[in-house]
């Protein structure tokens, strides 16, 4: 059947298919030589599929297989919204200061508890933004302790990949993934999370063995941990209390939104505009200033150029070839979407990535299941491990090297600001073999849950 | 008067390469004018005698705060001695990495205002001043003008009060 599906699907290659090929190639190898800024070459591919007509603007604005998906845009600038309020009310310094007494002034208790509360945070907020919050405390921390930062670095960027995979919200792949297959933020809940709690023991078990011993400091400068009141933080009590009813409301709407008929991106929006609205003396010019329009644009030039190869065909293309490849057997495809978009995270942003996964496992459905459509074809039961297995892959494999995840080239500008750079090195060595421990674990989860006993 | 009547003349610098430690020394001990000893700034020339960048009291502060207190609010959970210990992890980094680059100059012939609206609009109080030659010749402080302007006022109003 696959031969005939693929011989009869072959896409016309007309100029349109080449014209669209060049420039999502052309693009996505200008995004990896990092030679022009993400952001324009998204934007200059975006016009160039416009402007030659392989999509319609109509096509690229307003129709949801093809073009912009708002409701990933519209989740994310609310989300940066959120975060840009309640950023001054002193909530994450509060915990993370809370957090290294937690750990009662031991080193590898406080990596232990960092970890896990960065992986939580990153949950719920994007991982970038976590980093930028917690790692400022952790390197207070390390100097108040007189130890090596670096190692509380590494282990905040990995455990925010690792914990931003846990939900509909935590990890831009995921926001994605869930808006093409229409799944819920409770999906991610019942399938991830659980998951992710798995890798996040294996991860703890980890970082102890590799930097138990190496982190020693004197009971004086614990001291020093213990003496800090976190409460000094909290610098703004009554927006902080208006911030965590209207997150409180927000997390209700995101885990009945399947039952309310609500997109995420609506939740996310009201979030948004209750907390402006509540919180009263904010800047609201400045709290917009802030969101980083860059990334919603990258994301918005992405959505284009890769419309522009579903027009065309070539995701059909590869999705007959990735059929032809597995045989159609699903654990192998799941299996190998894992690791294939593992390896590809490490070396690639994974959202670009994502966003061309998307359309070739929808695809690829198709041809799996010509008699299913709409969300009974996109939550086959044979489809959903495949989904799981991309998340997995493409938000754990940002940790296999310095370059695999935002996250990651944060820390490494702040190590180099200190004065003390980690090399793309020193990142591997840690970061590739705690990448594919983490996907171990999540390969044997999806084999045991979807294969085993599903 | 010009930049050139009030200016002081060159005479200690820093180079990129001297270490905070040596220029700390040299903004403790450099002379200004005929009696004061310690100046809050000093230009900082390359090897070929440009100017490369100035060395201010608000650099020095700057190089012993760590980067990542700029990041978050964190003043509130710092410690007795941390400010000290910073200032010695410091002390051998270099004047090139902290030093203000881009600095702004002013020529020997530019008229007094010139250089108040630099100061005023750039939020200095030192300015380099340049030769002829283009090379620096002096530098012109923000304390000198204010005593020219004094100058200037108590003169005209203690001929009209008499």
């Amino acid at each position: 059947m696959n031969a005939g599906a693929a011989a009869t699907q072959s896409p016309a290659m007309g100029i349109q298919f080449w014209t669209a090929t060049a420039i999502f190639i052309f693009s996505y190898a200008a995004i990896m030589s990092e030679k022009i800024h993400k952001t324009v070459v998204a934007i200059v591919g975006a016009s160039l599929v416009l402007v030659l007509r392989i999509l319609q603007q109509h096509e690229a604005f307003h129709v949801e297989s093809l073009g912009v998906d708002w409701n990933v845009i519209i989740l994310l600038i609310s989300m940066m919204i959120i975060i840009n309020l309640m950023r001054p009310t002193g909530i994450f310094e509060y915990i993370a200061i809370k957090g290294a007494k937690w750990g009662k002034g031991e080193p590898l208790r406080i990596m232990v508890v960092f970890a896990l509360i960065t992986a939580f945070i990153s949950a719920f907020l994007d991982n970038v933004t976590t980093v930028l919050l917690i790692s400022p405390v952790t390197l207070l921390i390390a100097d108040a302790l007189e130890v090596d930062p670096v190692p509380y670095l590494i282990s905040c960027a990995l455990a925010s990949n690792i914990g931003g995979t846990a939900t509909l919200i935590g990890d831009p792949p995921n926001i994605m993934i869930g808006s093409k297959a229409h799944l819920t933020f409770l999906d991610f809940l019942y399938h991830l999370s659980p998951a992710i709690i798995v890798v996040m023991v294996f991860y703890v078990l980890a970082i102890r063995l590799i930097w138990g011993k190496k982190l020693k400091t004197r009971e004086e400068l614990k001291a020093r941990i213990m003496a800090m009141d976190e409460r000094e933080a909290i610098k703004d009590p009554s927006t902080l209390r208006t911030s965590l009813i209207v997150l409180g409301a927000m997390l209700a709407g995101f885990v009945l939104h399947g039952v309310l008929r609500l997109q995420p991106a609506t939740v996310a929006l009201a979030g948004a505009g209750a907390l402006l609205l509540f919180s009263g003396k904010n800047d609201v010019q400045a709290t917009f200033a802030e969101v980083e329009w860059p990334t919603i644009f990258f994301f918005i030039g992405l959505f284009i150029i890769v419309g522009g190869v579903v027009k065309v065909g070539l995701i059909k293309w590869m999705s007959v070839r990735v059929i032809a490849l597995t045989k159609g057997n699903l654990f192998v495809t799941s299996t190998v979407v894992m690791w294939f978009s593992a390896f590809a995270s490490a070396i690639i942003d994974n959202i670009p990535y994502v966003a061309t996964m998307n359309p070739m496992i929808i695809d690829m459905a198709r041809q799996l299941w010509p008699h299913d459509t709409g969300v009974h074809l996109l939550q086959h039961a044979g489809l959903m491990p495949v989904w799981w297995s991309l998340a997995l892959g493409a938000c754990l494999g940002g940790n296999g090297t310095a370059i695999g995840a935002s996250a990651n080239v944060i820390v490494v500008g702040m190590s180099e600001k200190m004065g003390r750079k980690i090399t793309f090195k020193r990142f591997l060595l840690y970061g590739m073999p705690l990448m594919i421990m983490t996907v171990a674990v999540a390969t044997v989860y999806v084999w045991i849950r979807y294969y085993l006993l599903g | 008067m010009k930049a050139k009547d009030l200016m002081v003349p060159l005479r200690e610098y820093l180079t990129p390469d001297n270490t905070l430690k040596e220029a700390v020394n040299l903004l403790k001990t450099a002379k200004r004018g005929e009696e004061r000893v310690g100046v809050k700034g000093l230009p900082v020339l390359d090897p070929a005698g440009r100017l490369a960048g100035m060395l201010s009291m608000t650099d020095i502060l700057r190089a012993v705060f760590p980067s990542y207190m700029a990041l978050m609010e964190l003043g509130e959970f710092t410690w007795d001695g941390m400010l000290e210990s910073m200032a010695k992890k410091a002390a051998d980094k270099k004047v090139a990495q902290f030093m203000t680059r881009g600095v702004i100059t002013v020529r020997e012939d530019s008229p007094l205002m010139e250089c108040v609206d630099h100061m005023i609009k750039h939020h200095v109080r030192r300015l380099p001043v340049i030769g002829a030659s283009g090379g620096i010749t002096g530098m012109l402080y923000e304390r000198d003008v204010f005593f020219a302007i004094t100058g200037a006022m108590l003169d005209d109003g203690g001929r009209d009060g008499q």
